[in-house]
């Protein structure tokens, strides 16, 4: 399952629309979620309608929040977009298997029996997270924040079961629009800090940037919708009460 | 993983309201609002005349893998079953599901003490930590301690509520509480494990007595600052919790064996410590006093007897 988190404070003003690079990640298998960190003054109207629109094609939520709520938010979100992506899975199953079109339709001893499924996955379904952080001169007072976030969301990341990876970026760099700084780890010791990174002067190309992490995706992973979610080959586990258990993918 | 952020923008049911089961069909009349937890509310009810607590949810898979935490621990444990009922209630032509569990009479930790005075947490300690190493030993790790999810009734009885952060031993702790959270203090892992819940019970002891300076804490310091020796620093600095340091530090730095262990050791600090706060040297008993008191008379009248003769 690939995320990627965009956590900014304001809109793009250079190179291909942060839109449509999300519906892009979002044809590709990897979800977009947005944070816009805000802390005096507002993001603008520009800038909240932009974020919100990154996280619609993206398939993911975006959230306007104060620095002292995101890592909060950050968990949050990166947490509820792995039991939305294993819902949407399960629900299809569901259809296929049961015909009916989703949890809540389910008598509760039955539902019991999936969403014990649902969590195992939940907990065991290997995790990628790129974090994209902007680093344009405004975000430096909110940088020690996007730090205590990053380090936050790597430490719930090691407490899963299954695999799971983060891997930061920063935008924009000296050359580049877009700049590896932590490759995929597994350790919450590995990123470093964000300060010297930023950039007074200069642009916000978040779209350039998110193009950037689709490419570290296929990069590392190939083509990775081929690796999806498969909840079918665990719906038949523990047949007990009726599941048709001759079911194959 | 995720955190404990109470939404309580939901609205209100009033009294009264009737909730109907869609799939066992029992009637459950709410009484009234008893807390909001972070994914639902919490209503006292009565079914029938029978008094219980109902917990109201948004999403249906968060409700139910509480209820099915619940059963499986009714299950291992073999007493009255705590879990009651799992269903779903049209309201306001919204299904919403919901379930039924055993309603705990009490109040949280803090406002006990309050009430009842400060030297009630030595026994109300010792009662959590065997509570909470019934659950260790059954491979569950409560994960969200706090003083909210105690409650205390008469005598200093308590009761564990709001399992939605229970989590079964080497995964990740489903829901936690930022101040009490073992990864917040950079003082270890999210991972759920018997030492979680004692870096907890340690906060909540702390939080219970001093909240006011621990609060100050967790505002004023940086994030890099983070560090179980800053918790054991307040320990050390409170009248009530310093006799107790040794073992806050075992619990903030995970150094016991087993939660048995740290109940005894609880048990030990504490009635060191009150054994300590009165300082009368070995009592004497009063018989022997008496005795002594008349040999004394004995040998006075004695020498009377042998001076005068």
């Amino acid at each position: 399952m690939n995320q990627i988190l965009l956590i900014t404070d304001g809109g793009s003003n250079v190179g291909v629309s942060p839109v449509v690079a999300a519906a892009q990640a979002y044809e590709e298998g990897i979800i977009v979620n947005v944070a816009g960190v805000i802390d005096e003054g507002s993001i603008g109207e520009y800038g909240a309608s932009e974020i919100a629109e990154i996280a619609r094609a993206g398939g993911g939520m975006s959230r306007i929040v104060s620095t002292k709520q995101l890592s909060q938010t950050v968990q949050m979100m990166t947490r509820q977009t792995v039991v939305g992506t294993i819902r949407q899975a399960v629900n299809q199953e569901l259809r296929q298997v049961f015909g009916v079109s989703s949890v809540e339709a389910l008598p509760p001893p039955k539902r019991a029996e999936v969403v014990r499924v649902m969590e195992d996955m939940g907990e065991t379904t290997p995790l990628r997270v790129a974090l994209l952080i902007d680093a344009s001169a405004s975000m430096k007072p909110k940088l020690l924040a996007v730090e205590e976030a990053i380090r936050d969301l790597s430490l719930s990341l090691q407490a899963r079961s299954g695999e799971s990876m983060a891997a930061v970026f920063h935008f924009p760099g000296e050359q580049e629009s877009c700049v590896l700084d932590t490759p995929w780890t597994s350790s919450t010791e590995r990123f470093g800090s964000l300060f010297g990174k930023l950039r007074m002067r200069g642009t916000t190309p978040t779209g350039p940037a998110l193009l950037r992490a689709i490419e570290y995706f296929r990069e590392s992973y190939g083509k990775i919708m081929t690796e999806d979610v498969h909840p079918a080959s665990i719906l038949k586990r523990d047949d007990t009460d009726g599941m048709r258990s001759g079911y194959v993918v | 993983m995720g955190c404990g952020v109470a939404t309580s923008s939901e609205k209100q049911l009033s009294p009264g309201t009737i909730l109907t089961g869609k799939w066992n069909g029992r009637k459950y009349k709410l009484e009234r609002l008893l807390g909001v937890g972070a994914n639902g509310q919490v209503y006292l009810a009565t079914y029938g005349r029978a008094a219980c607590a109902i917990k109201l949810g948004k999403d249906v898979s968060d409700l139910q893998a509480e209820a099915n935490i619940l059963a499986s621990l009714d299950h291992r444990e073999k007493k009255q079953p705590f879990l009651l009922d799992v269903d779903d209630a049209m309201l306001n032509g919204n299904q919403v599901p919901f379930y039924v569990m055993q309603y705990v009479p009490g109040t949280a930790v803090r406002t006990y003490l309050r009430k009842h005075g400060t030297e009630w947490f030595g026994v109300i300690g010792y009662r959590l930590l065997r509570r909470l190493s019934e659950l260790h030993e059954a491979g569950w790790i409560f994960g969200d301690i706090k003083n909210d999810n105690i409650l205390v009734s008469d005598y200093g009885r308590i009761a564990l509520v709001d399992y939605g952060g229970m989590t079964a031993s080497g995964r990740g702790i489903r829901q936690f509480t930022e101040i009490y959270d073992r990864g917040y203090w950079s003082a270890g892992s999210r991972t759920a494990d018997p030492a979680y819940d004692w870096f907890s019970t340690a906060v909540l002891w702390i939080h219970a007595l001093d909240e006011k300076r621990l609060l100050h804490l967790t505002r004023t310091l940086l994030p890099q600052n983070r560090d179980p020796g800053e918790l054991l620093g307040l320990v050390k600095s409170h009248p009530s919790l310093k006799p107790l340091s040794g073992w806050f530090e075992r619990a903030l730095y995970g150094r016991f064996e087993t939660t048995q262990e740290a109940a005894e050791s609880w048990r030990e600090a504490v009635h060191a410590a009150s054994g300590a706060k009165s300082p009368s040297a070995p009592r004497v008993p009063g018989w022997m006093a008496g005795v002594f008191a008349l040999s004394l008379l004995l040998c006075i009248s004695l020498m009377a007897i042998w001076l005068f003769s």
